[in-house]
């Protein structure tokens, strides 16, 4: 039996068992689950089902990108990556049919009353629109795979159209299943005033309760989510085809793939930040009680570990290009000019304050730091004093590490701010400086313009260094697979690191329905409705990520090592190729 | 990049120049800014990632290794990895869920078991009419000049009158338990505790600026009284409109009566406005 028909069989078998499950409701008696527990056994199956969902719904839009760019410039690189990272994609396919399986399962088994209250909600989307899509989804993937070297040549436009439809329908999944998730954080609330549980048991419609308040922030959050991851995970593949290669011709090729991976990730990465932003304003705009949970009560802390995944992250991401820029020759002539290291310099600091006086979305807090960056641009066009290229990066690494440290600063080092002790021993003091125009404030560190500020200075930062990157690449010549081996380490951090902030981040959305399933509506009655510490949430995340690794790992080096006799692509054979000749 | 110099050489040097940076970041946020010590040691962590980082910047090439080799390095790297995340996670300060998991049993097993609810609602009706019977009786005391007596004779027994006062006392208890386990203080402050950042007005004196009926209006239609001052948190609908489907009648009669016992007219607090 092949794949496709194993998945086929399986979404079937869940679908028929699944309602049969439902139809042994409305009052069954919820299953202990051993050792772990209720709360940890969902958990820990919903992140790994999350996660390959995130894969194989990231990596095709990875996938068709780099088929379109083989195709329009015949560069046969850009096939073979696509070709292998699919061939991995259609063995975690199953994987996803089989974690999403188990999900229903356990979830079914041990909140019997949430599972039949949410399919009563949302019946239409779990019988009948998830399991269409995701039929659909696998017949297109599974077409895709088995037509890819059928359609070759002039019906090249044909394949690179079906995987466009399988990203099409891929999105809509997601979209679709992100409506009853959301829908727990947000339950639509009635503009005509009835109350909350009148409204939603008695006139919402499916609509209603899809369209809710963070349903498109997560929607765009999920979606660039697993870009970056897809994009991440590509990387990963590279790498552990890298520490494999026995040739030089695999090696510049791997070492290639590694580079494009670590560019699509780190570039959806760049919007990251905004996406979450959004979700989360969106998610205080609903019930500002959110807000403080996550900012200064139970979830502080994991909002420093955020903090520090991030900018780990960052740090990460600009050591990969330094790495890339160190192997290019030539990269002495290549210079930057003064300014822009100027204003990458200055945007911590400026953006902070400007950010402080005028609030986002004043409209000033958006035309002031356009001025503040077209200022230095225009200056940039008449001062022509310039820097070399490694000075730039390492003034850019000293801002990744600035503007990381600002992220972190918290009001105080305690669990929740309710815990602050009076005598301030813990906490930011506040210690005021007239700069005329406005009042600085130590305390302004903590507060939220000071972390946008911080977000954009990484952004900004690692935006400057691709710049840079592509100018050393016009000027001088790349030297694929040469790249210092510790860059291959680099690229497995990157995706680890991007899977443990993806589970943390994860827990806390689920976290900020507080002891609700369904935040203000349905109370989570079990002894595990409190939130757990940041600590036993590391292990429960690390398990999930390395879990997660072992399966990846496992059919990495099934598909594209073991079954490395079978036909692919040819492989570059140009080392050294010049670089600005791509 | 390195060029013709050693990497011991620049390690030493990007030593010396973290160590520097250490030290002045030291001092700056000691004797300057007065942070606290858990602040200067986070600068000085901060000094010593930018030490390793630059030291990695010119890091001599590594050459490529396979085979057994590289296996073990990739475990080593990922043990490396998960042992660090959870040390960092750990090494943050822990908020313990048994606080937590008392305030939710308080809020959630009243919903639960409607028994339970029926039992505590009855105790404090009761809690309430024994509230309202004592002060009439004090009022009748008052008005025929008998409440200086009254004090005196509860002087003089040593708390002989504690059964209305423990009454009132239980309210305002109950009050304030509901006003912790609903979190108000994320965003009000009263005596100087709660909310860090300007979210809603303080309360310490709102019991002398709001009669109970207001206030329990404002807090079952957040939309129908605005603190002077607010404007803006008031058209951002700051305060959540869940309160009068979340909480009973008498959990929010308890809140009221907690909030009108705050009469501290020496801490300013925004005067209400009717909207």
């Amino acid at each position: 039996m092949k794949t496709w028909q194993r998945s086929l069989l399986l979404v079937a078998g869940l679908l028929l068992v699944g309602t049969a499950a439902y139809a042994q409701l409305p009052d069954p008696k919820p299953h202990e689950f051993p050792v772990v527990g209720n709360r940890v056994a969902v958990w820990v199956v919903a992140q790994l089902h999350i996660l390959f969902a995130a894969f194989i719904l990231g990596a095709p839009i990875f996938v068709v990108v780099s088929e379109i760019l083989g195709w329009k410039n015949g560069d046969a690189r850009y096939e073979r990556l696509a070709k292998e990272v699919i061939k991995v994609t259609v063995i975690l396919y199953s994987m996803t049919a089989l974690t999403g399986g188990l999900f229903t399962f356990v979830l079914l088994a041990t909140y019997p009353q949430l599972s039949g209250w949410l399919i009563t909600h949302f019946f239409d989307i779990f019988a009948i629109w998830y399991p269409l899509l995701f039929i659909a989804e696998t017949i297109v993937l599974y077409l895709y795979w088995y037509t890819w070297d059928a359609l070759q040549g002039p019906l090249k436009l044909r394949h690179i159209a079906l995987g466009v439809l399988l990203n099409v329908i891929g999105t809509v999944t997601l979209f679709v299943i992100d409506g009853p998730t959301s829908f727990m954080n947000t339950p639509v609330k009635s503009a005509e005033g009835l109350d909350l549980r009148t409204f939603i048991e008695t006139t919402a419609t499916l609509w209603d309760k899809m369209n809710n308040f963070s349903w498109w922030p997560l929607n765009i959050h999920r979606l660039i989510g697993n870009v970056t991851f897809g994009g991440f995970i590509a990387g990963l593949i590279a790498a552990y085809m890298y520490l494999m290669s026995k040739t030089d011709e695999d090696r510049a090729f791997y070492d290639w793939f590694g580079f494009v991976g670590n560019m699509i990730g780190v570039g959806a990465l760049l919007l990251l930040p905004f996406a979450g932003y959004l979700l989360a304003y969106e998610l205080c705009d609903y019930d500002a009680s959110i807000c403080p949970y996550m900012m200064s009560d139970q979830l502080s802390m994991f909002f420093e570990m955020q903090g520090a995944m991030v900018g780990l992250i960052f740090l990460a991401s600009n050591y990969y290009i330094w790495l890339s820029l160190k192997r290019v020759e030539g990269l002495e002539q290549v210079r930057m000019r003064t300014t822009t290291l100027v204003l990458m310099a200055s945007i911590p600091l400026v953006f902070m304050l400007i950010w402080t006086k005028y609030p986002i979305p004043e409209p000033k807090a958006f035309i002031l730091p356009v001025c503040w960056v077209a200022a230095f641009l225009f200056a940039g066009k008449f001062l022509k004093w310039t820097v070399p290229a490694q000075t730039l990066v390492k003034v850019a690494f000293m801002m990744v590490i600035i503007g990381n440290a600002i992220w972190m600063t918290p009001h105080a080092f305690v669990a929740t701010q309710a815990l602050a002790p009076d005598d301030g021993s813990l906490s930011l003091p506040h210690g005021e400086l007239n700069l005329g125009f406005i009042t600085v404030d130590w305390g302004m560190l903590a507060l939220m313009p000071a972390k946008n500020a911080a977000a954009f200075t990484l952004v900004f930062v690692t935006i400057c260094n691709y710049i840079l990157y592509n100018r050393a690449l016009r000027k001088g010549r790349i030297l694929w697979g040469k790249i210092d081996f510790v860059s291959q380490f680099v690229l497995i951090f990157l995706a680890f690191s991007a899977i443990w902030t993806m589970g943390l981040m994860g827990e806390v959305r689920s976290l900020t329905r507080k002891y609700f399933h369904v935040f203000n509506l349905q109370y989570d009655f079990t002894p595990e409705a409190y939130t757990p510490t940041l600590a036993f949430s590391s292990w429960v995340i690390t398990g999930v990520t390395l879990t997660f690794y072992i399966v990846v790992s496992f059919a990495i080096v099934l598909t594209l090592r073991v079954g490395k006799g079978k036909a692919h692509a040819d492989a570059p054979k140009a080392v050294p190729a010049a670089a600005g000749g791509e | 990049m390195a060029g013709e110099r050693s990497f011991i050489a620049i390690l030493i040097k990007r030593l010396l120049l973290g160590g520097f940076a250490a030290v002045v970041l030291l001092i700056l946020t000691r004797f300057v800014f007065h942070f606290p010590p858990v602040f200067q040691a986070m600068f000085v962590l901060y000094a010593g990632l930018g030490t390793v980082t630059f030291i990695l910047l010119d890091a001599p090439a590594v050459s490529p290794f396979g085979g057994v080799k590289a296996l073990v390095a990739l475990v080593v790297f990922y043990a490396v990895l998960a042992g660090t995340f959870i040390a960092g996670a750990n090494f943050l300060p822990q908020y313990d869920p048994m606080v937590e998991k008392g305030k939710i049993d308080k809020i959630v097993k009243p919903k639960l078991a409607a028994t339970d609810k029926g039992k505590m609602d009855a105790l404090l009706k009761r809690s309430v009419e024994l509230n309202a019977q004592s002060q009439a009786i004090m009022k009748r005391l008052e008005a025929l000049g008998g409440a200086d007596k009254l004090k005196a004779a509860e002087g003089d027994k040593g708390g002989g009158g504690d059964a209305p006062k423990a009454a009132a006392g239980d309210l305002i208890g109950l009050g304030k338990e509901q006003y912790d386990l609903q979190e108000c203080y994320n965003c009000h402050k009263i005596g100087g505790k709660g909310s860090v950042k300007k979210r809603g007005p303080t309360m310490d004196n709102i019991g002398n600026l709001m009669k109970p009926e207001e206030m329990k209006e404002k807090i079952t239609n957040p939309r129908s009284w605005m603190a002077e001052g607010f404007e803006k948190e008031y058209n951002k609908k700051q305060m959540p409109d869940k309160y009068k489907e979340l909480m009973t009648d008498q959990e929010i009669d308890v809140l009221v009566a907690y909030l009108a016992s705050l009469k501290d007219a020496s801490v300013e607090t925004p005067k209400p406005i009717k909207k």
